[in-house]
């Protein structure tokens, strides 16, 4: 049998228990608009009660009242893997998709000031030479249009050097983010660790964490492995970014400059064994494919351009005579859209005749302007090339319009599970303030009863 | 979606915000594409309509070359249509001469002299409309440089270069006049048969009769060249017209690929803001009450 006073340490643990669950809703409440809060619960557990049924047991009583076993943050693991997945998803598309369309830009068609009209234009004036062979105006209009050509040719190869450039800046800045944040990670496990093995809860250090993954996944798409003492492990293609309380940092190597990507390409590298680091996704994945792959990419095509451009032209330059009767030169020198320029200065060296002997004949400067139609042709070329980038910034921006339905998807699933709703912790509020209010009226009854038993005396 | 999921106030608010941003993206696309007037401004917005646009355009260009290289053989042809038009009347001229003379009989050598001499200025007025220029280049001489076509003794100095204008695709008109096809070459050469007649109009009226005839031929080649250049001047205006009619056609094309129907997209604006307005609403009115609203 328990003692007279049980009733009062029962009621005790009730007002604990009630005043820490009221607590835990303070905090819930708190952090209602916290970037990576994950509402927190009191588990409440009785204590005492009727031991394990056995032969010489004694039934002890109702028991001894109730105690918070653990103050738990509800966070679901598979959501969160979900989660992290959708944002390394988002952040190499919205990348890439920020990627074409400053490829987009610089391209600048459909209009009036693309290459595409340049080009028309400068054919137009072959035509003007031919129409009028013996006029230097017309030639020197022609050498002005081809140089308007070469000119554009040369500031979209610097507008994709510029952009090679920063872009490398970016990679730079974003690998010492992933070794930063990889470095906060592991500190945090350490300090998850000790408080979970001290019994302390550590709720709001494994939120931060968590958080600081759900970057790391952005940027790089890594995975997690939750480890039993509460340690995160971060991944990235297999290979451990942080593991337990130990980074490996990253490191960027290879050219800083368009010019150099061949012979030297940028590769990202484990700082510690140089072996290159394999990063399935996010953001870092689609900044160097940008430096390794598209930026090259369509560095070469314009320099095919720029190559189709000059050989056609200047073969059929060489095939006609000058003002003089000279057979034609070279006229564009260079054959890279960053240094393709026109190789005459003289109007008179213009090669429009298709007989030799100075005279006035148009017929070479007729059947260059015919080039502008002709199969394998700049023009054909530099349509396909437009027509490539279209249709891939257009994928491009499904795919991530669509990535981010996903992500948003996946974040309000993390939402709904881990967030705070007020409406229940108002809800908490009362039940536990009820509690509270029924455990001070016990204190009172007990009292009010042993005062009973004192005045009997 | 997220009738099975827990809501919260949190998460209402972000799919609020969610919908008010794709509301405001697609009000700021109508938008920009009323204000710009196009509905093409990245190739991605259209890769298909961004390839014909581009070809549309460089077509367009190529067509309005077509057009001013019609306008400039025309010149030419006009030029040499005046020039052999205004010689046949001259050589008509010199025909008549020469047949008074040979009526003339060799009786009267003054009036021969005096006919001769008219020849003579006949002749001089052929060589220089023979010697007719368009824009600095004579019309009857080829390709060669300079402005004439005939020394003072008409004695042809141009070459047998020809002038061609691209005006279609594929298709080169010569818009020049050759000058062996249109004065004859060698002794049958029109500026050597009237210095002929005005020799034997001099000397030997007896051999007039002959050189009518090789007048007679050397009209007839002029003519033919006449009607030559008339077709050819016939070929020009009608690619020129279709070439011009093809402009109209490309850029109604043009405008269709890369113009907004303006009434259509202003409706969708109207549509989109009211879309909006609608969203703004229902958010004001969604994340307003709460339980604390009823807690007394």
């Amino acid at each position: 049998m328990a003692s007279n006073f049980s009733g009062l340490s029962t009621a005790l643990t009730a007002l604990t228990a009630n005043r820490r669950g009221m607590d835990v809703s303070a905090q819930n409440i708190a952090n209602a608009n916290t970037e990576g809060y994950s509402r927190q619960r009191a588990d409440l557990e009785s204590l005492g009660g009727t031991a394990v049924p056995a032969l010489w047991s004694t039934y002890r009583g109702p028991g001894d009242g109730v105690m918070v076993a653990d103050i738990n943050r509800l966070r679901d693991a598979f959501l969160d893997a979900r989660n992290n997945a959708g944002h390394a998803g988002s952040g190499y598309l919205s990348n890439e998709q920020q990627l074409y369309g400053q490829l987009e830009q610089l391209v600048s068609e459909p209009g009036d000031q693309g290459l595409q009209a340049q080009l028309a234009d400068m054919w137009g004036a072959w035509h003007d030479v031919g129409n009028n062979p013996g006029d230097l105006a017309a030639r020197n209009a022609l050498l002005q249009q081809a140089t308007t050509i070469t000119n554009s040719l040369n500031s979209r190869h610097d507008g994709l050097s510029s952009l090679f450039t920063a872009t490398r800046d970016q990679l730079d800045a974003v690998v010492a983010d992933v070794n930063a944040t990889a470095a906060q990670i592991a500190q945090l496990n350490q300090a998850v660790v000790r408080a979970s093995g001290g019994g302390v809860p550590a709720n709001e250090l494994a939120d931060q964490r968590d958080k600081l993954v759900l970057h790391l996944a952005d940027l790089t798409g890594a995975t997690t492995l939750r480890q039993p003492n509460g340690g995160v492990d971060v991944l990235l293609g297999g290979a451990a970014l942080v593991s337990g309380q130990t980074v490996r940092n990253l490191t960027v190597t290879g050219a800083r400059a368009l010019d150099n990507q061949v012979t030297s390409p940028v590769s990202l590298q484990w700082q510690d064994t140089g072996t290159p680091a394999v990063i399935p996704s996010g953001q870092v994945s689609s900044v160097l494919q940008t430096l390794t792959t598209t930026v090259p990419y369509y560095s070469d095509q314009l320099d095919q351009i720029a190559a189709t451009l000059a050989s056609t032209v200047n073969t059929q330059h060489a095939a006609g005579y000058d003002l003089s009767g000279t057979g034609g030169g070279a006229f564009f020198t260079g054959t890279t859209a960053g240094l393709i320029g026109v190789a005459i200065t003289d109007p008179a060296l213009v090669a429009a005749a298709s007989t030799p002997g100075g005279n006035l004949d148009g017929g070479n400067a007729d059947a260059m302007a015919g080039l502008a139609t002709a199969a394998g042709g700049v023009d054909l070329a530099y349509r396909q090339l437009v027509a490539n980038l279209g249709v891939t910034t257009a994928s491009a921006n499904q795919r991530a319009a669509i990535q981010t339905t996903v992500t948003q998807n996946a974040g309000a699933a993390v939402a709904a599970a881990s967030g705070v709703s007020l409406d229940e912790e108002m809800t908490n509020m009362i039940t536990y303030q009820r509690g509270y209010e029924a455990a001070a009226r016990v204190v009172s009854t007990v009292d009010s009863m042993l005062g009973t038993l004192i005045n009997m005396i | 979606m997220l009738t099975s999921m827990r809501v919260t106030e949190r998460s209402l608010a972000d799919a609020s915000m969610r919908g008010l941003q794709a509301n405001l993206n697609r009000l700021g696309t109508l938008q920009q594409q009323l204000s710009s007037g196009r509905l093409i401004s990245r190739p991605s917005d259209s890769p298909t309509g961004t390839i014909a646009a581009m070809q549309i355009r460089s077509d367009l260009r190529q067509l309005q070359q077509y057009g001013r290289n019609t306008d400039d053989g025309k010149g030419w042809l006009n030029s040499v249509d005046s020039a052999l038009t205004a010689s046949m009347d001259l050589v008509h001229q010199a025909r008549e001469k020469a047949l008074t003379g040979m009526s003339a009989g060799s009786s009267d050598q003054n009036a021969r002299d005096a006919l001769a001499a008219e020849v003579d200025r006949v002749r001089e007025t052929l060589i220089g409309l023979a010697n007719t220029n368009y824009l600095g280049r004579p019309v009857f001489g080829g390709t060669v440089t300079g402005t004439a076509a005939f020394d003072q003794n008409g004695v042809y100095v141009g070459d047998p270069g020809q002038v061609r204008r691209t005006v279609a695709p594929g298709i080169k008109v010569r818009v020049d006049s050759p000058a062996a096809n249109t004065y004859g070459s060698g002794p049958t050469q029109l500026f050597t048969v009237l210095a002929q007649v005005s020799a034997d109009l001099r000397g030997n009226p007896a051999a007039l009769g002959g050189d009518l005839d090789q007048i007679d031929t050397a009209t007839e080649l002029m003519q033919s060249q006449l009607s030559d250049v008339g077709a050819r001047y016939n070929q020009l205006v009608q690619l020129g017209q279709s070439a011009s009619d093809r402009v109209i056609q490309l850029q109604s094309n043009l405008s269709d690929v890369e113009d907004i129907d303006v009434p259509q997209t202003i409706m969708e604006l109207q549509l989109q803001q009211t879309a909006y307005q609608v969203a703004l609403g229902a958010t004001a009115k969604v994340i307003q009450p709460s339980l604390q609203d009823f807690l007394r």
